[in-house]
C-alpha cells in the first residue's frame, strides 16, 4: 500500500518544474514536501492528485499505474491552499459534495450521506455551523471544512497543499497539532506541502526537501536537520552562519574572520563551512586569555527561553543562540567583547555549494 | 458608500462648492435627463393613449400588430436561448482553457457590438440572398432564409450574441477555476462540475446577460430591417411594424405598439436593478 513515483518530469513552457523525481510514499505515513517557492513541491502534489499531468515518468498507487487515471479513480482527497470551498453551498453541502456526485450505483442513501457528513463535521468540530456559508467562516474554520470535505470520500491518500499557509500563527499551531492527532487516529497516508521548515519538522514522519525541481534529501526530521545531505538542506533548515574557507592539513581557515578551526575530514581545497547558531559558544574574556578568537556583541534579543546574539567577528556577522539562563550567567552586554568557539562546523566543497543554487 | 462620500456632512472642504453651484449642476443634470429620457418615454404613452384606451387596444388587436408581436416573441424565443448556450460555452472556453488565438476570440465576440447592425443585416443578404453565395443552393433546395423568419433569427442572434458572453467572461475570470478543480478532485464529472459548481456561481450574471440580450433581441431594428423585406403580417417584427405605422401617419397605432416595447424596456431595467441588488450579495459569497 505505497505510492511509487519514478522519473517524473514536468515543464511549464521553458521552466523545468520537476526534474526526474523519484519518491516512495509509505502506507500510513505523514510526509512533508518542503522547499522554497518554485521548488516543484506543489506541482508534485498536483500530479499525485491527478490535477496536473507529468510530461514523463510513472506514478503507481498501490501497485496500479495512475498516470492518466482520473482524480475520481485515484481515491485521493485534496485540500487546497486557499480551500476552494464551493461558495454557494453551505458547509454541510460542501462536505457532502463528493458523496453526492458519485455514480448512481455507488451512491449512498440521502440519510446515510447526511449521517456521514454530520459525523465528519463533529470530527472537525464544526457541527453547529453546518448551515453557514463559507464566507461566514473564519480562515481556520474554512480549512477544517476543506479537510472534512476531502475526508468525506474516504480517500486512501490525503494530499494537502500548504494547509496552514493562509492562517495566523496561533491558529496554525493549533491546527497543526490537531492534524497530527487526526493522522494518528485515522492512519491515512498523507502528503502535505509546506515552505515552513518548522511545520515540516514538527508534523511529518518523513521530510522531503526539494529545490529547483529536484529532491535534495529524504529522511526523518532528525535526519535532515542533524545530517543535512547538501548545503541547500543545511541552509534551508533553520538559520545558519556560513563562511568561505580553505581546508588544508586538518585545518579549516575561515577567509573573512581569519580564524582557524580543527577539521576532522581529510578533504582539502576551497569549501564553505556552515555553523548553526546554537553551535556558536560564547565565553567571557578573562584577562590574559591569549589567542582566543573574539567578537563584539552588536545586538541581544532575549525574549522567551532563548537568547539570540548578533556578533561582529572581525567584520563578519555571526549569530549565536543559547539558553537565556546561560547567557545571563555570562553577564555580557551589548558592545562587550567576548570569546567565540565554533563547534562542529559542517563543510561542503565549493563545487557542491555552487551546484545547490544557494 | 458612494452616498456617504457625497453627502454634504462628509464632504471634504475642498469639495464643498457654493450652494448655487451645487444646485445649478443638479438642475442641469436632472433637466437633461427629463428632456432626453423622460420626455420621449412619456410621449410614447401619451401619444398611444391620446384617443383613450379603446383605440389603444384596438390598435394592438389588429392582425398585423398581433402578428408582429408573435413574430418578435418567436425571434427572441429562439435567439435568446441559443445565445444563452453559445454565450456560456464561449465564456467557459475563454476562461477555463488556455489556447492559441484566445485574445482573437475575445475580440471577435465583441464584433457585433462594434459593427453597425445594418452591415450585419447586409452580410446575411449577401450570403443567403437570391444572388448571394449560398443563394442558388438554397433556392434549389427550396429553402428561404432572407426575407423570412430564419433570416430574422440569424440577424438577431448575430447582433445579440455578445450580451451573455460579455457578462460572463469577467465574472468567470474573477472566480477562476479553483472550485471546478476542487469538484474534480472530489470525483465530479464534467457535467456535474458545470451543473453543481459553475452554473450556481454565475447564475445572477447569466440572468442579467439574458435580460439584456432579450431586450435587444426584441428591440433590434437595423439588422432585422435589412433581412426582413417588410412583408406585413409575415416578416414584420414590432420595431419594423412601428416604423410602417408611423410612416402611414397612423400615430396612435404606432405609439401603441411602441408602448409595448417601452414597457419591455422598463421591466428589463427594473429586473436588472433587482438583479444587481441580489448579485452584489452573490458575489460576496452568500447569495441566497
Amino acid at each position: 500500500m505505497t505510492i511509487v513515483i519514478s522519473q517524473i518530469t514536468k515543464r511549464f513552457g521553458s521552466f523545468l518544474a520537476l526534474d526526474t523525481v523519484d519518491l516512495r510514499v509509505e502506507s500510513g505515513e505523514l510526509l512533508a514536501l518542503l522547499g522554497p517557492s518554485g521548488s516543484g513541491k506543489t506541482t508534485l502534489l498536483r500530479i499525485l492528485g491527478g490535477l496536473d499531468r507529468a510530461d514523463a515518468g510513472n506514478i503507481s498507487f498501490f501497485g496500479e499505474e495512475a498516470q492518466g487515471m482520473a482524480p475520481r479513480d485515484r481515491q485521493v482527497g485534496f485540500v487546497f491552499q486557499h480551500y476552494s470551498l464551493f461558495r454557494h453551498m453551505t458547509v454541510f453541502d460542501n462536505v457532502g459534495f463528493g458523496l453526492k456526485v458519485r455514480p448512481r450505483k455507488e451512491r449512498l442513501e440521502q440519510s446515510e450521506i447526511a449521517e456521514r457528513v454530520m459525523r465528519l463535521l463533529e470530527l472537525v468540530q464544526l457541527a453547529p455551523l453546518a448551515h453557514r456559508y463559507p464566507a461566514q467562516l473564519s480562515g481556520g474554520q474554512r480549512q477544517r471544512v476543506a479537510l472534512a470535505r476531502a475526508l468525506a470520500i474516504e480517500p486512501k491518500v490525503l494530499l494537502l497543499d500548504e494547509p496552514f499557509g493562509a492562517l495566523d500563527a496561533k491558529v496554525r499551531k493549533e491546527l497543526r497539532r490537531w492534524l497530527r492527532r487526526l493522522h494518528e487516529e485515522m492512519h491515512i497516508t498523507s502528503v502535505f506541502v509546506t515552505h515552513d521548515q518548522e511545520e515540516a519538522l514538527e508534523l511529518a514522519d518523513r521530510v522531503v526537501v526539494m529545490n529547483s525541481g529536484r529532491i535534495e534529501q529524504v529522511g526523518t526530521p532528525a535526519e535532515v536537520y542533524e545530517h543535512p545531505a547538501s548545503p541547500f538542506v543545511y541552509d534551508f533548515l533553520g538559520n545558519v552562519n556560513r563562511f568561505a574557507c580553505t581546508v588544508d592539513k586538518g585545518e579549516i581557515r575561515l577567509d573573512g574572520p581569519g580564524l582557524t578551526l580543527p577539521s576532522s575530514g581529510g578533504d582539502t581545497g576551497r569549501a564553505v563551512a556552515f555553523v548553526r547558531p546554537h553551535d556558536v559558544e560564547l565565553t567571557r574574556l578573562e584577562d590574559g586569555a591569549g589567542e582566543q578568537p573574539r567578537a563584539r556583541i552588536r545586538h541581544i534579543f532575549a525574549i522567551g527561553p532563548t537568547a539570540r546574539v548578533e556578533l561582529d567577528l572581525n567584520g563578519h556577522a555571526l549569530e549565536a543562540v543559547m539558553d537565556k539562563s546561560r547567557f545571563n550567567g555570562l553577564g555580557l552586554r551589548r558592545g562587550d567583547w567576548c570569546g567565540v568557539r565554533l563547534v562542529s562546523p559542517q563543510l561542503f566543497s565549493d563545487g557542491e555549494v555552487a551546484g545547490s543554487g544557494i | 458608500m458612494l452616498a456617504k462620500a457625497i453627502s454634504p456632512d462628509n464632504q471634504r472642504v475642498t469639495l464643498r462648492d457654493p450652494a448655487w453651484v451645487r444646485w445649478s449642476v443638479m438642475a442641469l443634470a436632472l433637466g437633461f435627463l427629463a428632456l432626453f429620457v423622460l420626455l420621449p418615454l412619456a410621449t410614447v404613452f401619451v401619444e398611444a393613449l391620446r384617443r383613450g384606451l379603446g383605440p389603444y387596444f384596438d390598435a394592438l388587436a389588429k392582425p398585423d400588430a398581433l402578428s408582429a408581436i408573435r413574430l418578435t416573441l418567436l425571434v427572441a424565443g429562439i435567439a435568446v436561448p441559443v445565445n444563452l448556450v453559445f454565450g456560456v460555452v464561449a465564456a467557459w472556453t475563454v476562461t477555463k482553457f488556455e489556447f492559441p488565438g484566445k485574445s482573437l476570440l475575445i475580440t471577435l465576440i465583441d464584433l457585433p457590438f462594434s459593427v453597425s447592425p445594418v452591415i450585419s443585416g447586409m452580410v446575411y443578404v449577401l450570403l443567403f440572398g437570391l444572388h448571394g453565395w449560398f443563394g442558388p443552393w438554397l433556392r434549389a433546395h427550396d429553402l428561404q432564409i432572407v426575407f423570412a423568419v430564419p433570416g430574422l433569427v440569424l440577424a438577431t442572434m448575430f447582433v445579440t450574441f455578445p450580451f451573455v458572453a460579455r457578462e460572463l467572461i469577467p465574472l468567470m475570470q474573477a472566480q477562476g477555476t479553483d472550485e471546478e478543480e476542487a469538484a474534480a478532485s472530489l470525483g465530479a464529472g464534467g457535467w456535474q462540475i458545470f451543473w453543481y459548481v459553475t452554473l450556481p456561481n454565475i447564475r445572477w450574471g447569466l440572468l442579467y446577460g439574458v435580460l439584456l440580450c432579450n431586450a435587444r433581441a426584441m428591440g433590434e431594428f437595423g439588422a432585422v430591417s435589412v433581412v426582413s423585406g417588410h412583408v406585413r403580417g409575415l416578416t414584420n417584427t414590432m420595431p419594423l411594424h412601428v416604423e410602417i405605422l408611423y410612416n402611414e401617419y397612423n400615430f396612435v397605432a404606432a405609439f401603441a405598439v411602441a408602448s409595448l416595447l417601452a414597457m419591455l424596456a422598463l421591466v428589463t431595467l427594473a429586473a436588472k436593478s433587482a438583479l444587481e441588488w441580489r448579485w452584489g450579495d452573490a458575489l460576496s459569497g452568500r447569495g441566497h
